[in-house]
């Protein structure tokens, strides 16, 4: 296994929105009161690659095919320790109007 | 030694609460039997499957202990399939001369819930959001729209064909037609798909009785031979459901692979197809399997929905008896419900949902994850 720089920005592939709360195995702090839909999308990076990730936005207003996308860090929840435990998602990479 | 279907078997798809899985396929197989005039003890070998309703070799206690072989098969939506390629593989070989292929399932109500282990993939893929079959279908759609020009109004087309279709079809579980307003209208389940365009889990038992050809009048006046069976799992590079991550190759899908070999070991191309049953486990799936199996070009599939060409009186019927969607997805059953259903308008039983002109050869197509795809070929 050879560690590889992929960068942290691409462009959209393709996108859904996850609207409802999925069952188990999701594992989030979230109840079905709090739940927050979700963009779900693969992004395309500058090498070819495309990566599945969440996405911030989560309104098809905010989401198209091709649209230039940037990583960043997300709390998926706190562990028993009060750790927090994080992911990335990938969301627009330019503000949007 | 070519293979004949000679014998058809359902317990219709739906909620039967009063009956286990196992009932279910027991059923189908009861009836499968009674359509070929023959017995249980009659048969030789038998491959089944379930995927949350147990053993199907455990039927033996429903239908007798005879000893014969019967091996259990587990893969997934191809349950079915992979079962009636194994039962083709025991005559084509000259092994047997008459056995049983079987499917059944009862699945819980709602999505499915898969570990993320039982894929080869780690718990964060999971615990983050992303083991939805939904999302992927949702993602695969709406890449191929942008791609190749459908629209959202033949999404709706294919949906309320599905529903037209079932409202023919004793058996089915939704049998009442679904208005457009009502599908455009219904809750967005994972854009750009919603409620009424995804078929839902179900239950149900399907089951076919096969034997040589030369032999199969001894059971029924109207065999159906089964010219080919394949089933393919998938390339690198293919986009395929669970995958976090896409290599920059871009490979044909299982569907491809398996459609292509069909038509070229069954000797018969796209265009000699009269029928067919291709996997919509929700709209956009049938929409690119229409092109996937190779009956239309890709982005064709626009003009044909909106000219009819799939309907039950156009040039190529697909899912005449409204397919998953008005039948819902018992998993291990599904697969062999297309079969069944060729089969049927292939002898010319359909009754309101006959397939006019006396079609000769029909197709069915299944794709489930992680990316396996079976086809078969049949004729009368």
């Amino acid at each position: 296994m050879v560690p590889a720089d992929l960068g942290s920005t691409g462009t959209l592939w393709t996108w859904t929105i996850q609207s409802f709360m999925p069952k188990t195995p999701y594992h989030t702090d979230e109840t079905p009161e709090t739940f927050t839909p979700y963009g779900v999308g693969y992004v395309e990076l500058a090498c070819g690659l495309k990566v599945e990730s969440r996405l911030r936005e989560n309104t098809p207003e905010q989401l198209t095919i091709g649209m230039p996308m940037k990583m960043e860090m997300i709390t998926v929840r706190k562990d028993e320790e009060g750790t927090e435990l994080l992911t990335f998602q990938f969301c627009a990479a330019e503000e949007q109007h | 030694m070519d293979v004949a279907i000679v014998g058809l078997g359902m317990h219709p798809f739906g909620r039967t609460p009063t009956m286990s899985g196992l009932e279910q396929g027991a059923a189908a197989v009861r009836e499968a039997l009674a359509d070929a005039g023959t017995d249980f003890k009659r048969m030789e070998f038998a491959f089944g499957g379930s995927q949350d309703s147990g053993n199907a070799d455990s039927l033996v206690n429903l239908l007798g202990l005879t000893g014969l072989q019967f091996t259990n098969v587990a893969n997934g939506c191809a349950t079915g399939g992979s079962s009636l390629n194994a039962a083709y593989s025991a005559i084509k070989s000259g092994q047997y001369d008459v056995g049983l292929v079987v499917g059944f399932d009862k699945h819980d109500r709602g999505a499915f819930n898969p570990q993320p282990a039982d894929w080869g993939l780690d718990d964060w893929y999971g615990e983050t959001g992303l083991m939805l079959t939904t999302q992927y279908f949702g993602m695969k759609i709406q890449r191929y729209m942008h791609d190749h020009g459908i629209s959202r109004e033949t999404l709706l087309r294919v949906a309320e064909k599905a529903f037209r279709n079932g409202s023919l079809t004793p058996t089915a579980w939704r049998q009442t037609a679904l208005s457009w307003e009502e599908i455009d209208n219904a809750p967005m389940v994972s854009e750009p798909l919603n409620k009424y365009m995804f078929c839902s889990p179900a239950e149900g038992g399907c089951a076919l009785i096969v034997c040589r050809a030369d032999i199969a009048h001894e059971f029924h006046p109207r065999p159906i031979y089964l010219k080919t069976a394949v089933v393919r799992s998938r390339n690198y590079g293919s986009f395929e459901v669970f995958s976090p991550a896409q290599p920059p190759e871009v490979a044909a899908s299982p569907t491809v692979t398996a459609s292509q070999a069909a038509f070229e070991l069954a000797g018969v191309g796209p265009e000699d197809i009269d029928v067919a049953q291709l996997q919509d486990t929700e709209v956009g799936a049938e929409i690119m399997h229409m092109a996937e199996n190779g009956f239309c070009d890709h982005g064709e599939q626009e003009k044909w929905l909106a000219d009819g060409v799939t309907e039950i009186g156009g040039r190529l019927p697909v899912n005449t008896d409204g397919g998953c969607l008005a039948n819902g997805e018992p998993v291990g059953a599904s697969g062999l419900r297309q079969v069944h259903e060729v089969c049927v308008q292939l002898r010319g039983d359909g009754g309101a949902r006959q397939v006019p002109n006396e079609p000769k050869v029909g197709y069915t197509h299944v794709y489930g994850a992680p990316g396996i795809s079976g086809v078969n070929i049949l004729a009368r």
